[in-house]
């Protein structure tokens, strides 16, 4: 059958009124952009940036959103600028010229030439338009399989061709060193952002090809840190040198040796449009199945996502910042939550009912390969109050809005990385139902 | 201990200072204290704390050997319960204050014959006059007769659980010219959510006693703080909190904990809750009109606890879960902490008033323990007959 896709059971063939209103907010959103104004143009970008949450959140029941209640002066597109970001006056010449209150937020430093490594997929996408937008030259370098950029849903036409025109391409193999050695050093680059190295090894020849390095800024993971009864994990904490992310304390503390002026954050589980990891997906799939959600053990292990977008702005607060040289900072989401709390977020954010969730013991089934939860089973949370004393970096997004902004520009709109596979549920339904009768 | 083995060959260790005696790291992190401790022992990413802008607990708690001058120096009333867990939170801010030349008068509820007044903190109240505090007993609703008339800049109500209770002491309070008042309340009064921690600002149950008692408070006084504490330890406790599970380790006996054992909880060395309290005196602008969860900044795992417990004591642990519905027990009576996620962080109280957590529950814990055995409680004859009803209902073997 084909519905409107708009999620609240309509069954209209087409669109029906509410996803039509999502996207007419869009479109506004849209016209907006196409002015010239550079004021209505920076606050139409940074209503797209932070509203998309706004559009699932309302029940079934409530009448649709208007447009004007998508206007740039909401709290939610307000909230962007919080204090810490704005940090003066900017000393580079720029194209657009930002003025105050818009988002932006502001690099302590002049333009950087700056290389991402990767920057095609989930991370990189976000962060390289925020370093566009604060007039860095950005390389990206990839393989080149995937595009270099895409549009992303919502983006505006002149957003997208102002940030195509100005990003470029390496194209190559990180995993050919030499090559990697020789094309960093050709170019030179003041700052080089690691977001997808996983051995220390990938990170020599980078470090050789730029010995006038400003600053080399990576994403590690919080998976780092060894598992403990005592949480949640901070930066002081003992970090596990057998862990299956032990590639990247390799990489910090070579980053350290080196005597490179570094950063290194660590995100928890990382969420929001375009997720290749099947995070909030695995739980979107089931409730548009409207299947019951399997959730391992007592369903009160307690995670924590962090929104993208929320990492990509703490990326760029780093760079060029004096307090972030040779530091490691957690990045993810304020609060955490539970399993099952983090199932009854989703379905809200989506304008699901809530959901039926079955618990179940791991240990009486055999999945195979197959995941059965996106999940550790445990409890992996980190505290994020350094980032925020030292620099004054606070996530915008909320759990509920945060999976809101990804339903509405990725799952919600019928896309997503992972086709639906129920294979490991119906095993355990199928127990689970035995039991029963 | 083997040194960490790297993949990466330049890696370096940096050493501040000779590594101490140290655990194996797959039994907890290890303290947060020993900075370079961890630094050697795990991680190959080593930051001297010289260089770290970020502050770090370098230090352990120690009493405070700066004097406060004489301009700054406070009168502080603290109105005590006389029992329960709270009563060792003024015995320690008593003390913190009196070392650091704040003049402190003790108010305990009740009489000072009492047999309450047998157990500690009270039976080691000349520790209080011994640094020049003076200790007076009363009813709180006669506070101003009881504390003879004199002239405070600081009470704190360590004692009201509901308006009633502590209405008239706020009363007389700003009457009588007191400049700031300080209210422990509880962090039991949040209203139980999936997105944990509890943090200031958060909803809190509209009919707990307490939330009626900071509402009127924030009305009458312009220069008020909020404390809500969860669970403590520390020496002179009134409540049992960590014997719990010593009087079950060193007895060989099983722990039962309800639930999966994964509840997170806040147990926080009443140091930590008393130097919190002391900033807010010595800090009363920043403190003014703030809410502080007054608890450690780490939680705990009940399984974790245990297993912590057994650590301190050098003794195994068999950790026992059960489901109190099934087995016929009231868990508020069988376990001394909340079956469910009590969490709170003292996320205000670093933000605003700047303090820091210092409670290390391994290290803590062992003091704990040798305390625990040095009064012999190791010894006593005790009964366990909850915990053998169910473990009964289990059928778990209980050694003799």
């Amino acid at each position: 059958m084909r519905g409107c896709g708009c999620n609240q059971g309509c069954g209209v063939d087409g669109r029906c009124l509410i996803l039509i209103v999502c996207c007419k907010t869009l479109e506004m959103t849209n016209k907006t952009y196409h002015s010239t104004k550079p004021k209505e143009k920076a606050k139409a970008w940074q209503s797209w940036w932070c509203c998309s949450q706004q559009s699932s959140l309302s029940s079934p029941s409530s009448p649709p959103l208007s447009p004007t209640s998508m206007a740039p002066s909401s709290p939610k597109s307000r909230q962007f600028t919080s204090s810490g970001l704005d940090r003066g006056s900017l000393s580079y010449k720029r194209k657009v010229c930002h003025p105050k209150g818009a988002l932006h937020v502001v690099a302590a430093s002049g333009t950087k030439k700056t290389l991402i490594m990767g920057g095609t997929r989930f991370i990189g996408v976000f962060l390289s338009r925020l370093l566009v937008k604060e007039g860095h030259q950005v390389t990206l370098f990839t393989r080149g399989k995937a595009p270099v950029t895409q549009q992303l849903p919502g983006e505006s036409d002149s957003d997208y061709s102002d940030f195509k025109s100005e990003i470029l391409h390496l194209k190559g193999d990180r995993q050919d060193f030499e090559f990697v050695k020789s094309s960093l050093s050709a170019e030179g680059y003041d700052v080089v952002y690691d977001i997808n190295g996983r051995e220390a090894a990938e990170v020599e020849p980078i470090l050789d090809a730029l010995p006038n390095l400003e600053q080399f800024i990576y994403c590690s993971s919080a998976g780092v840190y060894l598992k403990s009864d005592i949480l949640p994990h901070c930066e002081v904490d003992a970090v596990d040198p057998k862990s299956r992310h032990k590639g990247k304390l390799n990489t910090e503390s070579l980053l350290e040796a080196r005597g490179v002026n570094w950063t290194s954050l660590r995100p928890v589980y990382i969420y929001g449009p375009l997720n290749y990891n099947p995070v909030e997906e695995w739980f979107f799939h089931r409730l548009k199945a409207g299947r019951p959600i399997p959730i391992p053990n007592s369903g009160v292990q307690i995670t924590q996502l962090g929104h993208v977008k929320d990492l990509a702005t703490a990326f760029v607060q780093v760079l060029g910042n004096e307090k972030a040289s040779k530091q490691v900072f957690n990045i993810s989401g304020e609060k955490y939550v539970t399993f099952d709390g983090l199932a009854k977020a989703c379905a809200k954010a989506g304008g699901f009912p809530e959901p039926e969730i079955i618990h179940y013991n791991p240990k009486e089934f055999d999945f195979g390969k197959k995941k059965a939860f996106p999940f550790r089973d445990q409890h992996f949370f980190a505290s994020v109050e350094k980032a925020k004393h030292v620099l004054g970096w606070k996530p915008e997004f909320d759990l509920v809005e945060g999976l809101a902004d990804s339903y509405n520009l990725d799952f919600g709109r019928g896309t997503y990385r992972k086709e639906a596979d129920f294979t490991t549920d119906d095993m355990i339904l199928n127990k689970s139902f035995a039991l029963q009768s | 201990m083997a040194a960490l083995a790297s993949s990466s060959s330049s890696s370096s260790l940096l050493f501040t200072s000779p590594p101490s005696k140290l655990s194996s790291p797959s039994l907890y992190p290890l303290p947060r204290l020993s900075f370079p401790i961890t630094s050697f022992l795990s991680s190959p990413l080593s930051i001297s704390p010289s260089s770290l802008p970020y502050p770090t607990t370098s230090t352990r708690y120690s009493p405070f050997t700066v004097r406060a001058a004489a301009a700054d120096k406070k009168t502080v009333l603290i109105l005590n319960t006389n029992s329960g867990g709270h009563a060792v939170i003024g015995f320690y801010f008593a003390k913190q204050l009196l070392g650091s030349g704040h003049e402190v008068t003790v108010m305990t509820v009740g009489d000072e014959g009492s047999d309450k007044m047998k157990k500690p903190p009270f039976n080691r109240f000349s520790e209080i006059t011994s640094a020049g505090g003076k200790t007076v007993w009363g009813d709180p609703a006669d506070v101003g007769n009881v504390v003879a008339g004199a002239p405070f800049d600081v009470v704190l109500d360590n004692n009201g659980k509901d308006l009633d209770t502590v209405r008239p002491v706020v009363d007389w309070a700003k009457s009588s010219g007191v400049k700031q008042f300080l209210f422990i309340s509880s962090a039991g009064i949040y209203k139980p959510t999936d997105e944990p921690p509890h943090v200031e600002g958060d909803i809190v149950k509209a009919d707990a006693g307490h939330v009626g008692v900071e509402k009127y408070i924030a009305e009458v006084f312009s220069s008020w703080s909020i404390f809500r504490p969860q669970y403590m330890i520390g020496s002179g406790n009134n409540k049992d909190c960590e014997e719990w599970f010593f009087d079950r380790i060193v007895r060989n006996r099983p722990v039962p904990i309800p639930g999966s054992g994964m509840q997170l909880t806040n147990i926080a060395h009443v140091r930590d809750l008393s130097s919190m309290l002391t900033l807010a005196v010595e800090k009363p602008e920043a403190a003014a009109s703030n809410i502080f969860n007054c608890v450690s900044d780490r939680a705990v795992t009940l399984d974790g606890m245990a297993r912590l417990c057994a650590e301190a004591a050098g003794l195994p642990v068999e950790i026992v879960h059960y489901d109190p519905k099934a087995a016929g027990i009231d868990a508020r009576k069988a376990f001394p902490f909340r079956n469910m996620h009590f969490y709170a962080e003292p996320r205000a109280a670093k933000d605003i008033l700047g303090w820091e957590g210092t409670t290390n529950l391994p290290e803590d814990l062992k003091e704990r323990f040798e305390e625990y055995v040095k009064v012999g409680r190791d010894k006593k004859p005790m009964k366990f007959e909850i915990d053998d009803k169910i473990l009964d209902a289990l059928k778990v073997p209980v050694a003799v």
